[in-house]
Parts: C-alpha cells; sequence; structure tokens
C-alpha cells in the first residue's frame, strides 16, 4: 500500500543526508581577533613617498611602513565579512604557478610581493622597506623588513626571496620566467638583503616585482617537497599576507580571515573576505543588486548590466582602474588579401570603431588611438592617432584596396576571410557582427568563427589558420611586459605572441631599445617611432582601450587604493 | 532476483568499458589541446611546453595513454586533474552532493507534480483540467530550462526579493549539520523548478496517456461496479497499471536530468558536477571530463537497472530469476 509519509520521511532523510554530505567542510573559524582598533595605528608618513620610477635610481630612505595611497575616510573599523564574486574556481591557490585572474584575486590577499603599485604605477613598499638601482639600472638591491613572519608562525628571510625566484617564479609563473634571462645573479648577503644583479638595464624590473608578478611563497614549504607544482600548499596555502587561508568549498566559496600578525599593525580591517564563485556574468550582477556579494571586478562584470548599476544607490561604481588593456582585430599578414600595408590600411578604413565601442561595449572604453592604445600616457605619439589616419570611408577604403591589387570580382566580392574569436567574449561576439557588415561594404565576405579558447589558441596562435581575428591583451603596468610581444619578430609559433607574420628588424630593434632605455623620456623617444611604424605598417588595429569598471556595495570602504582593484583589500573596512 | 542483479552488473562491465573508451577518444580527438590552457596567457618557451605536456603524460601515443588510463581505473584511480591540480575522484568526491541533492529534489516534485497533473488530465479528458494541463505540459516541455531559470531569477530573487539568486548557500554563512541544511533549502527552491518543469510536463504527459489506454479496461469497469471510490480506482487500479510505461520513462530520462542539471548548476551557481564538467571542457581537462562521463555512465546504467526491479515491484507477472 501507498505509504506516503514514510516516502516524504525517507527523502528528507536521503535530502538530510546528501546535504550534509555537500562539500562543506566543518569552516574553519577564523583565530579570535585581537581587541578591535578603532582607528589604524599610526604609521610613518612616508619619507621619499614616491618611489623610484623604473629605471631612475630609488630614493636610499624608503618609506618604512604607510602606503601613500591609503583611503581618505576616516576612523576605519575592525569587523564584517566581504563577499567578492568570481567567475570559477581558481585552478590553484599558489600565486607563483599562473596569471589565472581568479587565482590573483584570492592569491593577492594571502601573499605579498616585494613592491605594490599605487594608483599612479609608481612602487610603494610592501615585503621590500627600501631600494637602491645602481647607476647603470643593472643592481637592484632591496632591504626586507624583519617584522614579517609566515601565516604559520615562521620567520621571513631573503632565502625566501632567492628560492622562490630561482626554483618556482623563473621555471613555472607564465609571466615572470620571462624575466629569467635577463636576470644574471640572485643574492642573498643576509636575512634582510636580496639584490638582483641583470645582464641589462630593464625598465619594467620594478613593475614586475608586486605580488601579481612575483608573490613571494615559503621556501620551508616547497623547498625539497617534490613537485613545486603537485604541492598540497597550493590548496591551502601559507603567506605573509593580510588574510590566511581558511577554507576552499570547491565550486562554490573560498574564505579566507584575518591574519592578526600582519606586519602591517592594525590592518587588515576586515574579519574575513568569501570569494562567492558564480559563472555567468548576468547572476554576478543580481548578486551584487540583491546583497548576495559586495563586490565585482571590471573582469567579471557583464558590460550590459552597467547602466542598470549605475542607476542603484546602494553601490559605488569606478571607472578607469586597473592596467590598461587593448583589444585589437589582428590581421594574418600571410593571407594574400592582406599581405600589404595597404590593403590593412584600407580595412582598417572600414571598420567603424565608434559603434563597435558604442554597441560591443555599451559605450565603455575609448576608440584605440595607436599601436599601444592610450593608457600609457607618456608614450603617445601625438602625431598617430587611428581615427585621423583611417577615419571610416568605404569609397576611399575601396580606392585603397583596388590600388593594393586586391580587387573585386564581377559580383563585387574580393574574397572570403576567416574572423576567428573567443566565443566566452560577449564583447567579440557582437563586434565580430559589426565587422562582418563593415567589410561586405568593401567587398569581403566575412566567415565569422565562434570558437572556444582552447580551439582559438591552436587555430590562431599555433596553427595561424585565420585571417583576422579578435584579441584582448593587458599589459600589466608596463606596455614592454605586455605589448612588445605582439611586434616582435618570432620565428617559432607559440601562443599569445606575435602570430601576424609582421616581421621589420627596424620594429625589433626599436622595442629592445625601448625596454632597456634608462628614464621614462628615453623609452618614449623609441615608442614614439615604433607607433609610427606600426600604425602604418598595421599588422593589427586596436579597435578600442577598455575601461575597469567595477562596482562595490556602499558597505565597503577603503577599496581602489591600488592601480589594480584586487590589491591592497588590507585597507578595505565596513562602516558599522 | 540477485543473481539478475549481477548479471545484470556483469552485463554492464563491457558496456562501461566501451562508454570509457569512446569517450577517451572522442575527448581527445576534440580540438583544443590543454597545455595551451597550462602554459598560461603568455608566451611559453617550447621545452617550457613539451615540459608541461611530459608532465601530464600528453606527449605519448593516444593508444598507450589508452591503456595507461584503464590501467589506473583498474585500480580505482581516476586520474589527475590538470586544472584543479587534486585527484578527479576527490574533486568528484566534493562535487557529487550537491548534484545529487538538486537532483534528486527535482525528480521527486517532477514525479509527484507530473504523475498528479497526468491524472487529473485523464480524469477529466476533453475538459479544462486537460486542456490546462496539456497547454502546461506543452510548454513546460518547450521551454528552455536555462531560460526559465533567468526568468526565475528576474522574478523572485531581483524582483520580489523572496529568494535568493544563486549559490547554496549564503557565503557569509557559518552554519553547519543540520542548520547548514536547513539554510540550503530556499537556495534549493529555484534551481528545482528550473530543472524540474521540463521532466513535470514530460511525466504528466506520459501518464495522462497511459492512464487514457487503462481507464476504459473492463477491469475498471468491475472496480466501479463493485462501489469504489473513484480515487482508489484511478490511484489503486488505474494508475498502477499505468506505471509500466511512466516508470521507464522516468528511469530513461536519468541521464538528460544529469544533463539538464549541468546548465541550472551554471545558471544559478550550483557548485555540483554538471558545473564540474562545463567547466572541464572549457579548460579541456580530460581526466575529470573522462572521470564524470565514467560517473554519468554508471548512473544511467543503475537507472536502467532499478527501472527493470522497479517493473518486477510493481507487475507481479514480471519476475527475474535467470
Amino acid at each position: 500500500m501507498f505509504r506516503p509519509f514514510r516516502l516524504i520521511a525517507l527523502f528528507l532523510l536521503i535530502m538530510f543526508a546528501v546535504g550534509c554530505a555537500s562539500p562543506t567542510p566543518e569552516p574553519t573559524k577564523a583565530p579570535p581577533t585581537a581587541a578591535p582598533t578603532l582607528a589604524p595605528v599610526a604609521t610613518t608618513a612616508p619619507a621619499a613617498t614616491k618611489a623610484p620610477e623604473p629605471t631612475k635610481p630609488a630614493p636610499t630612505t624608503a618609506p618604512t611602513i604607510a602606503p601613500t595611497a591609503a583611503p581618505k575616510v576616516a576612523e576605519p573599523t575592525r569587523g564584517g565579512t566581504a563577499v567578492v564574486a568570481m567567475d570559477s574556481d581558481p585552478e590553484t591557490l599558489n600565486l607563483g604557478l599562473t596569471t589565472g585572474y581568479s587565482a590573483g584575486d584570492v592569491g593577492s590577499k594571502i601573499f605579498n610581493g616585494l613592491v605594490w603599485l599605487d594608483g599612479s604605477y609608481q612602487p610603494q613598499p610592501q615585503l621590500a622597506e627600501a631600494w637602491t638601482i645602481s647607476a647603470d639600472g643593472k643592481t637592484y638591491t632591496f632591504k626586507l623588513r624583519r617584522d614579517v613572519t609566515w601565516h604559520d608562525g615562521k620567520p621571513f628571510t631573503s632565502a625566501d626571496v632567492k628560492y622562490t625566484y630561482e626554483e618556482i617564479l623563473f621555471k613555472l609563473h607564465p609571466r615572470t620566467r620571462t624575466l629569467a634571462a635577463r636576470v644574471k645573479s640572485i643574492d642573498a648577503p643576509d636575512a634582510q638583503t636580496i639584490v638582483f644583479t641583470l645582464n641589462d638595464a630593464y625598465a619594467p624590473f620594478m613593475i614586475q616585482q608586486t605580488v601579481f608578478e612575483a608573490p613571494i611563497l615559503p621556501k620551508h614549504l616547497y623547498d625539497g617537497q617534490g613537485d613545486v607544482t603537485k604541492n598540497p600548499v597550493n590548496l591551502k596555502p601559507v603567506g605573509t599576507g593580510p588574510f590566511k587561508f581558511s577554507e576552499w568549498n570547491k565550486g562554490a566559496t573560498i574564505k579566507l580571515v584575518r591574519n592578526d600578525n600582519y606586519f602591517e599593525k592594525g590592518k587588515p580591517y576586515l574579519d574575513a573576505i568569501v570569494f562567492q564563485i558564480i559563472p555567468q556574468g548576468a547572476n554576478r550582477s543580481t548578486a551584487l543588486e540583491t546583497g548576495e556579494v559586495d563586490f565585482v571586478v571590471d573582469f567579471y562584470l557583464a558590460k550590459t548590466d552597467v547602466p542598470r548599476l549605475d542607476k542603484n544607490t546602494k553601490l559605488t561604481g569606478k571607472r578607469g582602474q586597473g592596467a590598461p588593456a587593448i583589444d585589437f582585430m589582428m590581421f594574418n599578414t600571410r593571407t594574400k588579401a592582406l599581405a600589404t600595408p595597404e590593403a590593412r590600411q584600407a580595412v582598417a578604413m572600414a571598420i567603424d570603431r565608434k559603434r563597435i565601442v558604442d554597441q560591443s561595449m555599451n559605450g565603455i572604453g575609448r576608440v584605440g588611438r595607436g599601436p599601444f592604445g592610450d593608457g600609457f600616457k607618456w608614450l603617445l605619439n601625438p602625431a598617430v592617432d587611428f581615427d585621423k589616419m583611417y577615419p571610416r570611408d568605404v569609397a576611399k577604403a575601396k580606392a585603397a584596396l583596388d590600388k593594393a591589387g586586391v580587387t573585386a570580382g564581377a559580383d563585387g566580392m574580393r574574397g572570403k576571410l576567416r574572423l576567428l574569436y573567443d566565443s566566452a567574449r560577449p564583447q567579440f561576439v557582437s563586434a565580430a557582427q559589426i565587422i562582418k557588415e563593415n567589410l561586405k561594404d568593401i567587398g569581403f565576405d566575412v566567415d565569422l568563427q565562434a570558437i572556444e579558447r582552447a580551439v582559438m589558441i591552436q587555430k590562431v596562435f599555433l596553427d595561424w589558420e585565420y585571417d583576422l581575428t579578435l584579441q584582448s591583451f593587458v599589459s600589466s603596468g608596463d606596455p614592454a611586459i605586455g605589448y612588445h610581444r605582439l611586434y616582435i619578430t618570432t620565428a617559432t609559433k607559440a601562443q599569445f605572441t606575435n602570430q601576424t607574420g609582421y616581421t621589420n628588424p627596424k620594429v625589433d630593434d626599436l622595442l629592445a631599445k625601448a625596454a632597456t632605455a634608462p628614464g621614462v623620456q628615453a623609452r618614449a623617444g623609441f615608442y614614439g617611432e615604433l607607433q609610427t611604424i606600426l600604425a602604418n605598417d598595421l599588422p593589427s588595429i586596436v579597435l578600442f582601450d577598455e575601461e575597469g569598471v567595477d562596482f562595490a556595495s556602499k558597505k565597503l570602504s577603503g577599496t581602489w587604493a591600488g592601480i589594480d582593484s584586487r590589491d591592497r583589500w588590507d585597507l578595505v573596512w565596513m562602516p558599522k | 532476483m540477485w543473481f539478475y542483479i549481477l548479471k545484470r552488473v556483469a552485463q554492464a562491465l563491457p558496456l562501461l568499458l566501451g562508454v570509457v573508451v569512446f569517450n577517451f577518444a572522442l575527448i581527445q580527438l576534440a580540438p583544443g589541446d590543454p597545455v595551451t590552457l597550462l602554459v598560461g596567457d603568455y608566451p611559453a618557451p617550447e621545452e617550457y611546453v613539451k615540459q608541461v605536456r611530459a608532465e601530464y603524460g600528453l606527449d605519448r601515443p593516444l593508444a598507450e595513454q589508452l591503456v595507461l588510463y584503464l590501467g589506473q581505473l583498474a585500480r580505482g584511480n581516476l586520474g589527475y586533474s590538470y586544472a584543479n591540480r587534486m585527484s578527479v575522484a576527490e574533486l568528484i568526491g566534493k562535487r557529487i552532493g550537491p548534484t545529487l541533492q538538486l537532483m534528486i529534489t527535482a525528480l521527486v516534485l517532477a514525479i509527484i507534480v507530473g504523475v498528479s497533473l497526468g491524472v487529473i488530465a485523464a480524469r477529466g479528458r476533453g475538459k479544462l483540467p486537460d486542456f490546462a494541463a496539456q497547454v502546461g505540459a506543452l510548454v513546460g516541455y518547450s521551454v528552455p530550462d536555462f531560460w526559465l531559470g533567468q526568468i526565475l531569477i528576474i522574478l523572485f530573487a531581483v524582483t520580489l526579493a523572496w529568494l535568493p539568486s544563486q549559490g547554496m548557500r549564503s557565503a557569509r554563512s557559518v552554519a553547519t549539520g543540520f542548520d547548514a541544511f536547513l539554510e540550503t533549502l530556499p537556495y534549493l527552491v529555484l534551481p528545482t523548478l528550473a530543472l524540474s518543469v521540463r521532466f513535470i510536463a514530460l511525466f504528466s504527459r506520459i501518464t495522462r496517456s497511459a492512464m487514457l489506454d487503462i481507464l476504459h479496461s473492463d477491469f475498471v469497469l468491475g472496480a466501479r461496479a463493485k462501489g469504489l471510490s473513484e480515487a482508489r480506482v484511478l490511484l489503486t487500479h488505474v494508475l498502477r497499471n499505468a506505471s509500466l510505461p511512466i516508470v521507464t520513462v522516468i528511469g530513461y530520462n536519468v541521464g538528460l536530468l544529469i544533463a539538464g542539471s549541468a546548465l541550472i548548476e551554471t545558471v544559478f551557481a550550483w557548485p555540483g558536477v554538471g558545473r564540474l564538467m562545463f567547466d572541464s571542457i572549457t579548460k579541456r581537462d580530460y581526466p575529470v571530463m573522462t572521470g564524470i562521463l565514467l560517473m554519468v555512465s554508471c548512473a544511467v546504467v543503475l537507472a536502467n537497472l532499478l527501472t527493470d526491479l522497479a517493473y518486477a515491484a510493481l507487475d507481479p507477472r514480471v519476475r527475474y530469476t535467470r
């Protein structure tokens, strides 16, 4: 006979068992905190506050503790848990192994770099309290703080820095391993000193000492423990940063709790930060609106939601945050129709880049003006402006193509072009439609190929099987780190490096000089020349410069202290 | 009976082996190289790419990789996830609970509501309840579940603010045990609804159809002639005899339910295996993909076995001996 109550009871029992067996381990409670400090502990005003420009000698007396960009708010209070949205589980929490955005989001609170970058890209002291740079720009000597301990209580020393660089960053970090060839030696003459000797001067060296590029890892937990990539500490990291790892519910949340022994006394203010994994952009915006999360950084924000979020009185929006990033349409110069600069210039003239910004980015972004975007004001060449060089002009573009020998057939068409892009990037999906329409005006039939990222990497960068591609690149704080790889001659196929087939010895030479020249002015001279050449040769055209948009709940204060929104969360607090 | 179960399990083994080999080949032959994702977004020296490829055994011929995989599978080892840097079994173990919770709830809801609607529709054939149930089933079956999920979020989470929009419990929660279970319930409502609507529609249609086939049988007339109440006639006599096709459809839809959960888990940020599968595909995490497909295949085989056993429980004429 039917026994509804028994069945219901059984169902509830099963659900209870499953629910209790769900991936939430017994949460590690945050350690008891010290009595709340109502105001941040007074810190010494930074002497010689501006740390050196990348290649200039640093002031010998660097600041001791306080960053220059402390939040302009009175009376920060302790307590509260901030919820930060992200899109997926990081592959690891060892920031020395990845440049993944979500790993950086979590890891930047657990680890420290030797320096951090303030809102003007100026390096500020973090694990290093001072540094000097030799006159020839080849020797960097960092004095490390004495009062730093790892989250497990062990002291932090220069041996950690040396080990991290030599055994992890130079071998495994996707970006920093490219630095290895530039560094001749790393010496640790005493526990608080670390000396880098470079083969040649390298302008972005200081920029690459942040937690995102060079997080310092605990030697005592990695040395002699076998394969670094499989060390279990990677999933339960131990750092020196303001927050300690607490728990990771795969696919759901990662929780960090306050490090009460953080070397910046009185900080951090928050009790905990929970990263909530929300795969869909639209849902991250919704969670922000409903108060389920407190912060969504630009990288995870659906641009279509920005106008709606802008109107929400419970939220604060911040624009223009983050290192420059630009979105390109890149040519395959091996494609016959795109082989000459004249043909590529004609294609550029057909594209309505303003419409792409308006429709694909909801107006959030700036129409690209030159080969390095407009994010680095110091290098801009006023004579180079794509808008003036290649304004949309279909008739002129057609005539230029005819002159370049890319002629139309009887049907008015000049051929077919394959446009490849990552299907997970909504701005590309929309921009590709506009480009298809634009290029039809000048006689190209564009075959749109929206493909998965893994397939896109294979086809575009490793097989060169494309004619046009849409790509987004970040600079990581210096054009030499992020953008040089796009224009430098590349003999072998490698991902995210110049795949366009463009090669110009003059450009290669100028890029090398721009990376190593002493001082911004000298570098700007080389970049100026580069912009002239690249804007004419046009291996790619910048469609737009991205404009970072973050949103935070008004419950949070002290956000956006550094150039990277993910950095300096020790300064974030929640007013009572 | 036990012999029958053992026989079915033994028969399933070659099937599972075939599934593993097929999935392995299919996944490995798909375009996209996991190494490109593993080395990161910056140019990697060729020797480093080779080193990573060798580290995960991806430099070996496909056949050798398959043999190695089968060998470790025989030892109960599902492999190591490239993208998560942990063992696949541990990873799936951490994510299976939420998926079971969502799937079982959705299945139970779909059976209760779907069968009830089917009974009501069959009882009132050609009348308003029947028409309403049929239109509802048509709409329910046609609506894409991920779209429905978004609509439910906008309506119930954003506009009315009755229910949370995503996740399994509040990110700020520190509840454990029974408290954690209770806290999950409101989070379970919207994903369960979104996942079950299609199955409610399907089950109601099949129940109605099976009931109508039997409603005019002689034994039903006999039951009515005995003076049994209409409810008893419908539930005890008609529904029980109509249950075999219903059970068949339920059993055969477990695979679809798992597929549906992948989308729903993504829409509602539900931390289950479906979403893990989705992430693994984008990251070309072969061991996780193969492991989940194996798990799903086992679930489908098990569901079919349970369906067959349910026949025997529901119909005394069906007996499994040899």
